[in-house]
């Protein structure tokens, strides 16, 4: 096929050609990719870089992490090594990556199946310029999804509780309010439950005087 | 005391070298009053003796407190006060409670002087394990101080057995050597229980035939649901029956099964484990709830479940809800007119099931469409609820009669403890119960059904909002062939389903009206159109109101209300009943008036149902009553002393406490009631709790024969130690020739350790590994491995869980902000599975709640952030271990102060879990309008949340910094829950 123009490139991921072969190409299905001559083996953004790594490929050649992460240099803001968790005993094999790779600026993914490593990828590249809002706890603003979040902060609520509360009390203040015998009366929420509702509620924030 | 107490003591303190050892005894052999006993054998002479309580259990905590003798108090030591005065508190002498937390915390930083301390007490030694921090308490505490003794104790045998040789391993752990087992069966136990054993009746209450029928659908859908189970492949199939289905443990094996492979499970098989467990739950409840409370809760599970469950879409289930209904209410066609439920006859009647095929009544429905639908009330009362109220007649008649025969000359004894208890699970059914005796079982159905329906309203609508997309079925395996019939429910509103709501809606809004009438009419006796039931009621409660001049009273009303009252024959009775009773109450009340404060409850719940039961429902008197909820755990014999026990709902530990109980008073007469449901689950359920424990303990004695205890010369128990330092020594010389082993005292390794951690058990196993293990209170980061590194440590659950809540986002935020390598730790758990799901649940498209994606997200946005995936918590101290090898220890105080707000002041080094209620402050952070940057200001204002929700706008204004903030705020209190209208 004809070279891809520039433009396209910015949204596709550029392979290496090490990777030529690697059965994970397979598996990026969301984002474009095209082979590019690049240091790194997926360049997945402008300063954001990613180095694959198969466990078993580490066992049999324990320094080519390391050889890899030296030749990156400093040109990268985000360096990913994408490890594929692919044999049985991780323990050393793994506890060696994570050294070389923490020791050398570089942030391990893991991923246990092809397909997870892929999506890791695709992921990066797709969310290059999203904002972090949905990892900030900012959530759905619909009544009900709030207040199913503010309740189940207390302990082994659920969502179930949650209606049944709803329903007993009618609004949030009421019950914020309610007695111990109130919260008991409600079908379905357990002793423990009602005392650590009523714990949560009624305990002041601070517990020193 | 019992014999068999002080034989349990003797031989444990008799055990060289120290009278360590742990003990294992039936559940309700009162574990608390052993302890309390033992605790008489203190004296101060022999240093401080310190009881390992964790929080986690309160009640074994109140009980030895109630058994232990009023003048020797047992304190706790809290983290609350100040190093100094903990420090001379360990050295007095005394005995005291205080959590692992706080102890290991105390350890580790030389807060206590070892040689003081003459022992340890460990209450709840079934929750232990080799990495537990009582563990690491043991191990240190022993380095310090060798011939204190270790005491270790449970009565729940079934957990010893849960694992590989739990029962050595805990043992080794703690460096005990002698093991003691005192079952139920052991010959002394049985012996002293058996020799007074008090009078048993066994009643066997009939169940009704809907309630027969409700708990064969269960079992047919929880047995389609295990073979839908075994189909997976995954779980051993011999487990897997509909009778080990019915206990809690159930879903342990399971899970213990499950777990290693949890995340490769697909959404199917994980539904299924938690359909099954709801399943359990209905059964349970079938036989403790009333017929509407029962219905509300089916209600509220298929709203809050039926996109996600299986089990709904199964045959049976939608028998479950039919036949629960018809325990209810029945829709029947009215001709026009009003009627009210007497002018019934059944052959006007039609059964409208949701789509069934309802066989025997079933009639056309097409040509009812001018026929509107009136609700009819059922209302099937609990069978139980006239047994008991049977029982408690024939106890008064059989008392009336020994009165008259003795002619009252004996009679204050027999009064003293002519108290009649009765043992229910909850306090729900309790509170339920007293009004059954007090109000009659109509008028608590009354009462539950309107409720009911004002209810059913709101969930109606509420349904309809969560059923956003008209998802299909997902039913599948065997219990995909009955989706035709099955989801009635999320079918589209035909004009019956219509005309029933309607009927519903009809039925709540009356009762609104009349609640409505109740508040605004000043007249005591409101417009005379009110139906016949509520009538009734208000009349009740008038007289409760004026009890002084009540008899003169009474007689008038009397005659009024003959006509009025729904159960006007009982009011001839009542003038007696209502001489006796407050005489007898006010008598009983002056003699035991001063007691504690459990006694002043118990006499209010007395005197309420006296007085109401002079009032005129009873028709037959009854003797006292006191209600009590097996859940409480509360030394209820004792106190009370009761002469007759019901026991509602059968447990097999409040049937081993009455026997104790009586042992230890043989002399007096004690008679025990037991209810069961006949053919039921519930005694299904009783029987097989005693044969689990006892198979528990044969497996136990079965252990003991061939356990292996490596002993010293002193006769110490070696513990595990010894193995564990060969392992960890020769583990971490290859990585970190270096730092060296625990031997190399000069360069021992050093990590501080955030205080919050100690309820994980890494520093457990750090210290295993021979690090210096520092805890302080840490604003940033939970450890910190040297001056550059600082970690985030993230279970898996928890790393769910903080993503959603963003939690994590700030954490990183900080660590970036202070530390030059951040590292977020995501340990995994030895028994579960080293991956976050399985190949085949990643989807097709980039989701945004799919964790890759979260964790993708926080990558991009920290590439600073470095991350450690941990197999294990051994893996992770081998990591740790290798990570400081070329680094600087850490300094503590610096680590102390990074992230500390300057205006907070000194921070010092208490644990901040016992200084702020966290689960009231994750609630107000989540709360809308409440930011990062005013929470703290809130909390320094007000009090508890129950406070806030109380604040006018114009005062969270101030406290929130913003009236947009706080307008949020309120509005989001004060909203109301989905209605209909």
């Amino acid at each position: 096929s004809s070279p891809p123009s520039p433009a396209q490139n910015r949204n596709a991921i550029l392979v290496s050609h090490r990777q030529k072969g690697n059965p994970l190409l397979k598996h990026i299905r969301n984002v474009k990719w095209v082979f590019a001559d690049v240091v790194c083996d997926y360049l997945l953004g402008q300063s954001s870089s990613a180095l694959y790594l198969s466990l078993r490929y580490h066992l049999l050649h324990p320094d080519y992490l390391y050889f890899r992460i030296r030749e990156l240099q400093k040109n990268f803001k985000l360096r990913i090594v994408l490890c594929h968790v692919d044999v049985e005993d991780v323990l050393k094999p793994l506890l060696e990556v994570t050294k070389t790779a923490l020791l050398h600026d570089c942030t391990l993914l893991c991923g246990w199946s092809l397909e997870e490593c892929g999506r890791y990828l695709e992921t990066i590249k797709v969310y290059e310029n999203k904002p972090a809002d949905i990892i900030q706890g900012q959530m759905d603003t619909d009544y009900l999804s709030r207040i199913n979040h503010c309740l189940t902060a207390v302990r082994h609520v659920n969502k179930t509780d949650v209606v049944t509360l709803g329903t007993t009390f009618g609004s949030l203040s009421h019950i914020m309010d309610a007695s111990m015998e109130d919260l008991a009366r409600c079908p379905g929420i357990g002793e423990r439950k009602v005392k650590r509702l009523h714990d949560t509620f009624h305990e002041p924030f601070k517990r020193v005087v | 005391m019992v014999q068999f107490h002080e034989q349990i003591i003797s031989e444990l303190i008799e055990e060289p070298p120290n009278g360590s050892g742990l003990v294992i005894l039936s559940s309700g052999l009162s574990l608390p009053k052993l302890i309390s006993s033992l605790l008489l054998l203190h004296s101060p002479s022999q240093g401080s003796l310190l009881l390992l309580l964790s929080p986690a259990s309160p009640h074994l905590k109140s009980q030895i407190l109630h058994h232990h003798s009023p003048h020797a108090r047992i304190s706790d030591i809290s983290a609350e006060l100040p190093a100094q005065q903990r420090h001379s508190l360990y050295s007095s002498g005394s005995v005291f409670f205080i959590t692992p937390r706080i102890l290991i915390v105390d350890l580790l930083t030389s807060k206590i002087p070892a040689s003081a301390i003459a022992g340890l007490v460990i209450l709840t030694a079934h929750s232990l394990s080799d990495t537990s921090t009582e563990a690491f308490i043991v191990r240190i505490f022993r380095s310090l101080n060798r011939s204190a003794y270790v005491r270790a104790f449970s009565d729940k045998p079934h957990s010893m057995v849960s694992g590989f040789a739990k029962a050595e391993r805990i043992m080794k752990c703690l460096g005990i050597r002698k093991l003691h087992l005192w079952p139920r069966f052991h010959v002394y136990v049985s012996q002293e229980l058996e020799e007074e054993a008090p009078e048993v009746v066994d009643i066997r209450v009939p169940t009704t035939r809907h309630m027969v029928a409700i708990q064969k659908a269960i079992l047919e859908v929880m047995d389609a649901c295990l073979k839908e189970m075994r189909k997976t492949n995954k779980v051993d199939v011999e487990d897997l029956t509909v009778e080990n289905g019915l206990f809690k443990s159930f879903d342990e094996i399971v899970r213990r099964q499950l777990d290693p492979i949890w995340h490769t499970l697909g959404k199917k098989t994980k539904q299924l484990v938690s359909d099954l467990k709801t399943l359990r739950k209905l059964l349970d409840y079938l036989v403790r709830f009333d017929a509407v409370t029962y219905l509300k809760y089916l209600d509220t599970l298929r709203v809050s479940e039926s996109h996600r469950s299986v089990w709904i879409f199964a045959e049976s289930s939608y028998k479950i809800f039919e036949f629960a209904k018809k325990r209810v209410y029945r829709f029947v066609a009215s001709d026009g007119s009003k009627l009210n439920a007497p002018a019934k006859t059944s052959t006007s009647k039609k059964r409208k099931g949701k789509g069934a095929a309802d066989g025997s009544e079933h009639e056309k429905v097409g040509s009812s469409t001018n026929v509107s639908i009136v609700l009819d009330e059922v209302l099937e009362e609990a069978p139980k609820w006239k047994v008991l109220r049977e029982v408690l007649e024939e106890i008064e008649e059989e008392r009336q009669k020994q009165a008259l025969s003795r002619e009252e000359l004996v009679e204050s004894e027999e009064d003293g403890s002519g108290i009649v208890l009765v043992a229910c699970k909850d306090e729900r059914s309790c509170v339920q119960l007293e009004e059954c005796i007090t109000n009659g079982p109509k008028k608590v159905m009354q009462e539950e059904w309107e409720n009911y329906l004002l209810n059913k309203v709101q969930l109606r609508d509420l349904q309809t909002r969560y059923k956003r997309k008209p998802k299909q079925p997902k039913g599948f395996g065997i219990l995909d062939g009955v989706i035709p019939v099955a989801p009635a429910q999320n079918a589209e509103p035909s004009s019956i389903n219509k005309q029933e709501h309607e009927a519903l809606v009809t039925a709540a809004s009356e009762i609104k009206n009349r609640l409505k009438n109740d508040d605004v009419g000043v007249d005591p006796q409101p417009a005379a159109s009110s139906q016949g039931g509520g009538r009734a009621k208000r009349n009740v409660t008038n007289k409760k109101e004026t009890p002084a001049n009540r008899k003169s009273h009474e007689n008038k009303d009397n005659k009024s209300n003959k006509k009025a009252a729904s159960d006007g024959s009982s009011l001839e009775n009542k003038g007696k009943t209502d001489e006796v009773d407050p005489a007898a109450v006010g008598g009983f009340s002056e003699a035991k008036g001063h007691g504690a404060s459990t006694d002043k409850v118990v006499l209010q719940r007395y005197a309420k149902v006296a007085e109401a039961t002079g009032s005129g429902i009873a028709s037959k008197p009854i003797p006292l009553v006191h209600f009590y909820a097996l859940e409480s755990g509360q030394p209820i014999l004792d106190v009370l002393m009761p002469s007759v026990i019901i026991v509602y709902h059968p447990d097999m530990t409040f049937v081993r406490e009455i026997e104790v109980h009586k042992a230890e008073n043989p002399s007096k007469k004690l008679k025990v009631y037991f209810l069961f449901y006949d053919d039921s689950t519930e005694v299904q359920k009783f029987e097989a709790s005693i044969r689990r424990e006892n198979g528990a303990f044969e497996s136990l004695i079965r252990q003991k024969s061939m356990m292996m205890i490596p002993v010293d010369q002193d006769g110490h128990c070696l513990g595990l130690n010894s193995s564990v330092e060969e392992q960890g020594t020769s583990s971490q010389n290859s990585v970190t020739r270096k730092a060296g082993g625990r031997r190399d005292v000069e360069k021992e390794m050093q990590v501080i350790v955030d205080m919050r951690e100690f309820m994980s058990s890494l520093p457990n196993v750090l210290h295993q590994k021979g690090m210096r293990i520092i805890p302080v209170t840490l604003e940033v980061g939970d450890y910190i491995l040297s001056p550059l590194i600082c970690v985030e440590r993230k279970s898996i659950q928890d790393l769910f869980m903080s993503f959603t809540s963003g939690r994590l986002y700030h954490q990183v935020e900080m660590m970036v902000r202070y530390y030059r390598i951040p590292v977020l730790l995501i340990e995994f758990s030895q028994d579960k599975s080293f991956s976050f799901q399985s190949a085949g649940d990643i989807g097709d498209d980039v989701t945004p709640n799919n964790i890759i994606s979260k964790l993708s997200l926080l990558v991009l946005h920290f590439p600073r952030l470095r991350i450690i995936w941990s197999r294990s918590l051994h893996a992770t101290a081998e990591i740790f271990a290798s990570l400081k090898a070329n680094q600087d220890e850490p300094d503590e105080a610096k680590a102390m102060r990074v992230g500390v707000p300057s205006e907070e002041g000194i921070i010092d080094d208490d644990v901040r879990a016992e200084n702020y209620n966290t689960s009231a402050v994750e609630f107000l952070r989540r709360l809308p309008g409440v930011t990062d940057s005013n929470y703290r200001a809130i909390m320094d204002g007000c009090k508890s949340l129950a406070e806030l929700a109380l604040l006018p706008v114009e005062r969270l204004t101030e406290l929130m910094g913003g009236q947009k903030a706080a307008r949020t705020l309120r509005e989001f209190l004060d909203a109301k829950y989905p209605t209909l209208s």
